[in-house]
C-alpha cells in the first residue's frame, strides 16, 4: 500500500505518492522512495513525471523566480523544461518529455499561479514526511554569488589603488633622469669657482 | 505594501510582533513608528542604525504579515493579469498605494516620484508583491533575509 500526500496552495496542488525506507526504520506514514508525482494547475493539463523529473523542475522553478524578482533576465532552459517570461505578468513554460516523438507540453501562468506553484514546492522541501534532495537554491545560490563577488571587489579595491601609486611614482620619477645630468652641474660650479 | 493591503497595517504589525514575542525588541508602536523613518525616501526619514535583531524582527514580522495576506496578495497579482475582465481590485490597489506615498513619502525625491508615475511604477508593485508571496512558507523568513541581503 502505498503512502499518498499532498500539498496545497490555492490553485495549485502537488501530489506525492510512494513507500517508507523500511530498511531505515522509517514510520509508516513516511515517503521516502517516490514513486510518483503529480503537479495539479486549475484549468492546465496535468503535470507529471518520473521521480528523477521532480528535483530538476522544481529547481528550475526555483532559479526562475529568483531571476525573475532580482532584475535579472527571467530565462530558464534545460534539457527538460524551459520557463521564460512573455511579459511581466505571463510565463511560459515548456515542458519537454524524454520519450521519443513526445511533442513538448506547452503552459502560460500567471503571477498568482507561479507563486502557488512556487508555495507548494516549499511545502514539500519543507514537509518532515517526505525524504527528498531538499533544494536550497533560493538559500544558497544568491549569497555565495554575492560574497563571491564581494570578496573579488575588497580584493581589488585593496591592492590595485597602491599598485598604481607605486608605477606611476616610478614612471614619473625616471622621466626626471633625461632633465637631471649631474656632470653639467659639476661644470658649472667649476666654472663658478674659477671666476 | 504591506500597509496598502492591510489599512489596518500598523495595529497588525505591532499585534504579530507581540504574537511573535518580538516585545523586548519592538516593545511598542513608538519603536516600530522610529523603524519606519529608517526609509530615507519618507518625509520622517530619520537617521538610526537599524540594530541586526530589529532588522530580524521587522523580517519576522513581515513574513508573518505576508502569510495571512497571501489571499489577498494573490488576488492583486491575478487582477493584473486580467486587467480586462478584472481590473478593480488592481486599480483600487494602485489607488491607494499612491495615496499611501504622497502622504508620506518625500515626493520631490526622483526615486518617489517613479513610485507615483502609474505608468512606471507597475514593476515595482508587482515584484515587490511577488517577493512577499514567494516567501510565505516556514522559512520564508530565511528566503527573505537572504533577498533583502542580495539586493
Amino acid at each position: 500500500m502505498q503512502n499518498k500526500l499532498s500539498f496545497h496552495q490555492s490553485s495549485a496542488s502537488l501530489e506525492i505518492i510512494g513507500l517508507p525506507d523500511y530498511s531505515n526504520n522509517e514510520n509508516k506514514d513516511q515517503i521516502s522512495i517516490i514513486s510518483q508525482w503529480k503537479l495539479t494547475i486549475v484549468d492546465k493539463p496535468l503535470i507529471e513525471g518520473k521521480i528523477e523529473h521532480l528535483g530538476p523542475i522544481m529547481d528550475a522553478f526555483y532559479i526562475y523566480s529568483n531571476l525573475l524578482i532580482k532584475n535579472d533576465i527571467p530565462i530558464y532552459e534545460s534539457k527538460l523544461i524551459d520557463i521564460r517570461a512573455e511579459n511581466l505578468h505571463l510565463h511560459n513554460i515548456v515542458l519537454k518529455s524524454s520519450r521519443p516523438n513526445v511533442k513538448p507540453l506547452v503552459l502560460k501562468i500567471g503571477n498568482s499561479l507561479l507563486s502557488d506553484t512556487i508555495n507548494c514546492f516549499d511545502q514539500l522541501n519543507e514537509s518532515p514526511k517526505v525524504r527528498i534532495k531538499k533544494t536550497d537554491i533560493l538559500n544558497n545560490f544568491p549569497k555565495k554569488l554575492r560574497f563571491g563577488l564581494n570578496k573579488k571587489i575588497k580584493f581589488f579595491n585593496f591592492f590595485i589603488p597602491p599598485f598604481i601609486a607605486i608605477c606611476s611614482l616610478i614612471l614619473f620619477s625616471s622621466s626626471l633622469i633625461y632633465f637631471y645630468s649631474p656632470f653639467e652641474n659639476i661644470e658649472n660650479k667649476e666654472q663658478i669657482n674659477q671666476k | 505594501m504591506l500597509e496598502t493591503i492591510d489599512l489596518n497595517g500598523i495595529q497588525s504589525f505591532y499585534a504579530l510582533s507581540n504574537r511573535l514575542n518580538l516585545n523586548n525588541v519592538l516593545p511598542n508602536k513608538v519603536t516600530i513608528w522610529k523603524l519606519r523613518n529608517n526609509n530615507p525616501l519618507r518625509k520622517s526619514y530619520v537617521t538610526n542604525n537599524i540594530k541586526l535583531n530589529e532588522f530580524d524582527a521587522l523580517i519576522r514580522i513581515t513574513v508573518e504579515m505576508s502569510k495571512y495576506l497571501y489571499p489577498y496578495i494573490r488576488e492583486i497579482l491575478k487582477s493584473k493579469e486580467d486587467l480586462e475582465e478584472n481590473s478593480v481590485i488592481w486599480n483600487d490597489f494602485n489607488k491607494r498605494f499612491i495615496e499611501l506615498i504622497k502622504e508620506r513619502f518625500n515626493i520631490d525625491s526622483m526615486r518617489v516620484k517613479k513610485l507615483l508615475n502609474q505608468a512606471e511604477n507597475d514593476e515595482i508593485i508587482i515584484k515587490s508583491l511577488l517577493i512577499l508571496s514567494f516567501c510565505i512558507s516556514n522559512q520564508g523568513y530565511q528566503k527573505l533575509k537572504n533577498l533583502l541581503y542580495d539586493f
